[in-house]
């Protein structure tokens, strides 16, 4: 028992996390119809930018964190600029391919400036875990989960309460039409695409202090996140949030319970079985918001 | 008002206008009639920014307004109430309404208009927390509407408001397009339903296959017999 609220902390942690990738590639398949291949990237691009910014710079570990957010966002926000504006009457396939070439663009990139070798984030919280009864957790990973669920929160209200967002949910729902009313399309799809690449880069921002930096870190990551996006129903904003808690409940559990070194598989085990059950994901079309 | 002179425009290759030449004077209402593909929507569309026009000249008071943007048609007055109501069906009441006003920043004056629809419409106001997917046909027409209206245009343009309603619905629906006209907002309607566009308007367009074949006053294209034969069933 006692083991399992360990493992029902730390699949929070790690659930939290996987909901801001879930959502960032989730929010531009449904906004802008784009399979988003470098997704996975721009989480080593968080990764590498906190690295830089902590450990070349001297920056301050928050401030690098907020740094790191930025850039992913910037980044994101030239993908869209240079590749998929574009390619905006090109079809699905077109897209797809240039995707990939920019993922792997990307991964190659990182490879050539930081080389292949790990590397380790320093972090300013104290290695002792925090224990509170039979669960203990290090504060790093606390911190990691605050930051998560207040990106979560923060991103709801952006969408639910202000213009932009209301503007960002027509177009979602309706291009034409929230053009007829003044949206500037290629300004929200820039948004969206700068939105969704931030929140990816602060999930690495945010994970590489835990694990390790390394160019190929994006690879199972970006795997996870469609397997979060397609777990949750395409498009779906609330089942990207479920679907990425799902995922690392699921991992910690069986990677506890059963096998540590399975760990990755058990998740997409899940998703296999979900999706034969219930091949329109967890949260169907039309409960979507967006 | 809007002036429109050898117009054409098209989907890819296909040219769904063909020199379409027509005029919208202040304070007129203007029907544009004909079959099934003759191009009455794709003549809206192109005036709204939604297609662009190959060739000819859209005016609005003597300005250039052709191949502008939608956002900036929006801007200089021109509402376009799309075929088939296309409200934000995962957004709610208030919200459609909210995203008819996207382009004004004068929130007294968006807060009094909600207003003034609520009062209009007193079914939007009861449903206002409701999305608008859960509407009946005719609250969504009343919306799409309603909509259209918060950015207080100076031409509205309605692409088959009728459509798809009962019988009650479709002389409501008129009926609010003879309200809006008589409050001093110019209008350009697109109805499948000849016989009511024709007896509503002042003046109307029927078009054939991309290009005007006949304009007239609503009462001439009434009288005459190739329009009652073609469009109105032969018989009055």
């Amino acid at each position: 028992m006692d083991q399992a609220l360990q493992h029902l902390v730390n699949g929070t942690v790690l659930g939290g996390t996987y909901a801001l990738l879930g959502i960032g590639l989730t929010l531009v398949f449904g906004v802008m119809r784009v399979v988003n291949f470098t997704h996975g990237e721009l989480y080593a691009f968080g990764a590498y930018m906190t690295y830089a910014a902590v450990s070349l710079l001297g920056l301050d570990f928050y401030l690098s964190l907020a740094l790191a957010t930025l850039l992913g966002m910037a980044l994101g926000a030239a993908i869209e600029f240079l590749l998929l504006r574009p390619m905006r009457r090109a079809d699905i396939d077109s897209t797809m391919l240039v995707m990939i070439g920019a993922a792997l663009v990307l991964q190659n990139g990182e490879m050539w400036a930081w080389g292949g070798v790990a590397k380790l984030i320093p972090n300013p919280f104290p290695g002792t875990p925090l224990v509170v009864g039979p669960v203990s957790v290090l504060p790093l990973r606390l911190f990691v989960l605050v930051v998560s669920i207040a990106l979560l929160l923060g991103f709801w209200l952006l969408l639910d309460r202000t213009r932009i967002g209301m503007a960002m949910r027509a177009t979602f729902q309706d291009p034409e039409t929230a053009a007829l009313m003044g949206v500037r399309i290629n300004w929200v799809n820039s948004a969206t695409f700068a939105i969704g690449s931030g929140l990816a880069a602060a999930a690495g921002a945010l994970l590489g202090p835990v694990f390790m930096v390394s160019p190929t870190m994006g690879d199972l990551v970006g795997l996870k996140a469609f397997a979060i996006v397609i777990l949750g129903g395409l498009g779906s904003l609330p089942g990207a949030t479920i679907g990425g808690f799902a995922l690392g409940f699921v991992e910690e559990f069986a990677g506890g319970f059963v096998s540590t070194e399975y760990r990755d598989a058990f998740g997409f085990l899940l998703i296999i079985l979900i999706l034969a059950l219930k091949p329109q994901g967890l949260v169907p079309a039309k409960e979507r918001i967006g | 008002m809007l002036r429109l002179e050898g117009v054409s425009a098209g989907y890819g290759r296909i040219a769904a206008l063909a020199e379409v030449s027509l005029e919208v004077r202040e304070g007129e209402l203007v029907s544009l009639i004909g079959a099934n593909g003759a191009g009455k929507s794709t003549t809206l569309r192109t005036i709204s920014g939604l297609l662009k026009p190959t060739t000819g000249r859209i005016t609005l008071d003597g300005q250039a307004i052709g191949g502008l943007p939608p956002r900036e048609i929006l801007a200089r007055g021109i509402a376009h109430c799309p075929e088939g109501r296309r409200v934000f069906p995962h957004l709610s009441v208030r919200e459609n309404l909210a995203m008819g006003a996207l382009l004004r920043r004068d929130r007294a004056g968006i807060a009094g208009d909600l207003e003034a629809m609520y009062a209009r419409f007193p079914r939007l106001r009861e449903r206002s927390g409701q999305a608008a997917g859960t509407l009946s046909g005719g609250e969504q027409q009343m919306l799409a509407i309603a909509r259209a209206l918060m950015s207080r245009p100076r031409l509205i343009m309605f692409d088959e408001p009728s459509l798809g309603l009962a019988p009650s619905l479709v002389e409501q629906v008129f009926a609010i397009v003879r309200d809006i006209r008589a409050t001093g907002t110019t209008v350009l309607m697109v109805e499948q339903n000849a016989m009511a566009a024709l007896q509503l308007c002042d003046r109307a367009y029927l078009l054939e296959t991309g290009h005007v074949l006949r304009t007239g006053t609503g009462a001439e294209l009434l009288a005459s017999p190739d329009v009652r034969d073609a469009y109105l069933g032969g018989a009055i």
